[in-house]
């Protein structure tokens, strides 16, 4: 009787959307609405659900299978999603989700609050290593309630602090007060509990047995070769596709530009455009028209140093060296401006807290004079008896190698030093950085939620960088944890990034400009129309993209 | 005969126990792991949990036995790359495309290489032989991917002929007796070994010509075409087939450029990506598998030596 009930009501709500999600006048007819998205296939990729992996899920069409708690606006504001409203307990410990009635999997069962604790509980599992669990552990007082404790399975997952109280309602305890614990649970995906129980993790790489709560589901899977997803039917959520099929075609990076050129793709991602392509985008009318440029997910390029050992230990040869970098000349010839600005400090323009103002410029500007002088007073005058350096990358492709050469060549260059640079394997690099045995070497960092503990709380001493501030690790940690006064809880994080760029942390070098390089008849407000920034794009964190691109008439 | 097959297959287990001993104990010596996160690195206790799921948690020396035991029983264990299947699926998957891919261009290399070698030799020195010297040069010094980028440049994207890949996910003819799709990939993957062919081809019979027995069978009165056919070309065959030997391995075990720029979802990344993802399981069956081919190929030409030239003699018998 219960699921009779729910049917109906599904089925009412199903029509209900299906009405109210006309498309657009310039729609191309319902059988040509296609997108047809590249997948790299040179990527180690295992699923499709972030609950399960998050660094190896099958990216060109992952997390359409589910809704988060929240979804993010075009500004990166918090919205609903799932999750129709959520409040916080007087302690500010406890947040209490409600979901919207009516949500359903595909295979017409009630999606429940029941769902999401399963898949917390899953995710925490010591069984399941899941790669993210380093972040509830990261985000320090809004970590889940004794998070890890059951990662470490010194308790068991019936103790996590996601419990569902009803069908309808979550609650998440945290260690301690978090405000911007709704805009974490962006990272709330589900899993079927039932699936999860019957089929195991990867229930969802086989259609047989996959189940969707999300605007897709999945038709036909051939890993490494081609993604099938088709409109599900069954979707009650906030934002119903208007494609009615979604094709992943695996192909080498390196012919992405091509496939799009030969009108076998209709989407690029940045990050697989090279330089010539980009010339090439600069120079077409339509193509640079049809070129999307976006914060992405506020990803800043640095140098890293280990500061707890020679020469490094010294403030003045951290201070040249951050001087010594001529950013501006590496923005405008190495990257392109189109691809990324000028970058003195972590948090890019636009991001939280961010220096807007450019206020902390002068802390790292280039001046290689004074760079010069810093490095004397350190006791290399002119560069002499500086010891060789090597600098390593992190299995970089020819794109962010040529970057962080000329990164090296203008700091040679302006000191009158010896710089190596070494692209080594990507694990060996990650080894010697966790490991804080890293003299020398550039990386980036992007965000993962949209907060400034999360950039800075990088670095903190605890964090991946042999850096040490106590100041700075006091702020962060105050910062994070503040409660009802958003003014002073971002002048900390202000004042904390401060300290990182005038310490020298890091040497920072550009902010990157993502971006999406679409079809013109591959429409969308959500990405066409500029956000109150004036950025349009697909923004990080607005998946309701998924639910409004269309394809026009070609 | 049969005992020095016997011989020869006995010597090949030997092969592959040392290289499944050196390949073992080469990439657990690598730094990283197959568990190191990119971004943050896994908690100890989850890293533990992790290890131990695998068995990465055992002395190495205990993972080697544990991995042979089950490889001998045909289970080389779980690829970390593709969690939800196993080593043995994964190849047999993978391995059925790669195998066309390879016979296709064996073929073409072979046909194209064998009739071109042959038309230079019969053409010595005249422009049709410069012509095909300097075409093997350019196949053989031009690496692959840099042909099939040019390929896909030219032929799908500036004149939309032909499909820039997907391997008979496009137009097929006569059922799918021939894809569209297969023409770039296979001339491009054919074209550096249809340059070593033809090249030991016409070496091998520009020899072969100048052989006294050949004046001789000339002077004997014996027809220009019977001395070519029956002759010259049976004669120039053992340089041959020592070249097939070598390309056959080569072919049938892919190439990550050439899967991976035409989408041919075959066996080739993997012999790379399993390397660099630190994927054991699949680094082990993968270095294996080539061992094996290698073995096996090697032994059939040198049988194939016995059967074209009757003097070569294998197991050591001595003439009386």
């Amino acid at each position: 009787m219960k699921k009779l009930l729910y049917s109906l009501v599904s089925t009412l709500l199903v029509f209900g959307i299906a009405f109210a999600q006309e498309m657009p006048a310039d729609a191309a007819p319902t059988e040509e609405q296609v997108l047809r998205v590249p997948c790299d296939n040179t990527r180690n990729e295992v699923t499709f659900d972030f609950a399960v992996s998050v660094y190896q899920r099958y990216a060109c069409v992952s997390d359409l299978f589910q809704d988060t708690l929240i979804d993010l606006d075009k500004d990166f504001n918090v919205i609903p999603a799932s999750a129709e409203s959520w409040s916080v307990s007087e302690d500010g410990l406890t947040w209490t989700f409600k979901l919207k009635p009516g949500l359903m999997w595909s295979d017409g069962t009630p999606l429940t609050a029941y769902d999401y604790e399963a898949t917390y509980r899953f995710s925490a599992m010591p069984d399941t290593a899941w790669d993210f669990t380093w972040f509830y552990s990261f985000i320090g007082p809004g970590g889940i309630k004794n998070w890890d404790k059951v990662v470490a399975g010194e308790l068991p997952p019936e103790e996590l602090g996601v419990v569902a109280v009803d069908d309808l309602t979550l609650e998440v305890t945290t260690e301690g007060p978090f405000p911007p614990l709704p805009g974490v649970m962006k990272f709330a995906f589900v899993l079927q509990k039932a699936a999860l129980e019957a089929h195991g993790p990867y229930y969802n790489n086989d259609p047989a047995t996959s189940v969707s709560a999300g605007p897709f589901m999945l038709e036909s899977f051939d890993p490494g070769n081609k993604i099938v997803l088709v409109k599900n039917p069954n979707y009650t959520g906030y934002r119903p596709a208007r494609l009615e099929r979604i094709e992943g075609i695996y192909m080498a990076p390196a012919t992405f530009f091509a496939a799009f050129e030969a009108g076998e793709v209709d989407r690029v991602p940045y990050e697989y455009l090279t330089p010539a392509d980009f010339t090439i985008i600069e120079n077409d009318p339509e193509l640079s028209a049809n070129y999307f440029r976006h914060f992405g997910d506020f990803r800043t390029d640095y140098l890293l140093f280990d500061t707890m050992n020679p020469p490094f230990d010294n403030l003045d040869v951290r201070k040249a060296f951050a001087m010594a970098l001529d950013r501006d000349a590496i923005v405008k010839n190495v990257y392109g401006e189109i691809k990324a600005m000028p970058a003195h400090s972590m948090l890019m323009p636009g991001y939280p807290a961010s220096d807007t103002e450019g206020e902390l410029a002068e802390y790292q500007a280039f001046n290689c004079e004074k760079a010069n002088e810093h490095l004397a007073a350190a006791g290399y005058p002119g560069g002499e008896g500086f010891p060789a350096l090597e600098m390593w990358l992190r299995g970089e492709g020819p794109a962010m190698a040529a970057v962080y050469q000329a990164s090296a060549a203008s700091i040679a260059q302006c000191l009158n030093i010896d710089i190596q640079v070494s692209n080594k394997d990507g694990k060996v690099y990650t080894d010697a950085m966790n490991a804080k045995e890293l003299q020398f070497g550039a990386v980036s960092y992007g965000m993962d939620f949209l907060d400034p503990s999360n950039l800075l709380g990088i670095w903190v001493s605890s964090g991946r960088h042999a850096w040490v501030n106590e100041e700075f690790d006091n702020l962060v940690a105050e910062a994070s944890a503040l409660v009802g006064d958003d003014e002073k809880r971002t002048q900390m994080f202000k004042d904390a990034e401060r300290i990182l760029v005038d310490d020298v942390g890091g040497v920072f070098i550009a902010h990157r400009w993502q971006g999406d390089l679409f079809k013109p008849y591959v429409l969308g407000d959500s990405f066409r129309v500029p956000d109150s920034n004036g950025i349009s794009g697909v923004h990080w964190g607005n998946d309701n993209f998924w639910g409004d691109v269309y394809i026009g008439q070609k | 005969m049969t005992r020095y097959i016997l011989g020869r297959i006995l010597s090949l287990v030997f092969v592959l126990f040392a290289v499944s001993v050196i390949v073992f104990s080469v990439m657990h010596a690598v730094p990283g792991g197959p568990f190191d996160a990119t971004d943050g690195k896994l908690p100890p206790a989850a890293m533990e949990n992790i290890m131990r799921k695998y068995g990465l948690d055992k002395p190495v020396w205990q993972q080697y036995l544990n991995y042979m035991g089950n490889a001998l029983r045909f289970d080389f264990g779980i690829p970390y790359q593709q969690p939800h299947t196993t080593v043995a699926a994964l190849i047999r998957k993978t391995w059925g495309v790669t195998v066309q891919v390879g016979i296709m261009t064996l073929i073409v290399a072979f046909g194209i290489g064998i009739a071109a070698g042959m038309f230079a030799a019969y053409n010595q020195n005249s422009w049709v032989d410069n012509l095909v010297t300097f075409t093997t040069t350019l196949g053989f010094t031009v690496p692959n991917f840099v042909v099939a980028m040019w390929f896909i440049l030219f032929f799908a994207v500036a004149r939309q002929w032909l499909p820039m890949g997907g391997w008979g996910s496009s137009q097929c003819l006569i059922g799918s007796f021939f894809c569209t799709d297969w023409i770039l990939p296979v001339i491009a993957y054919s074209l550096a070994p249809m340059a070593v062919v033809a090249r030991y081809t016409r070496a091998s019979i520009v020899d072969v010509k100048r052989a006294d027995y050949i004046r001789t069978a000339r002077a004997k009165g014996v027809s220009e075409r019977k001395v070519m056919s029956k002759h010259v070309f049976r004669n120039a065959q053992i340089p041959m087939v020592t070249a097939l030997g070598t390309e056959i391995p080569n072919l049938i075990t892919g190439s990550i450029f050439i899967e991976s720029i035409f989408r041919i979802n075959g066996l080739g990344k993997f012999f790379v990506t399993s390397t660099l993802n630190r994927d054991y399981p699949m680094i082990m069956a993968t270095f294996l598998l080539i061992a094996l081919l290698w073995g096996i190929t090697y032994l059939l030409t040198d049988i194939a030596y016995t059967v074209i030239d009757p003097r070569v003699r294998l197991g050591g018998r001595k003439e009386a």
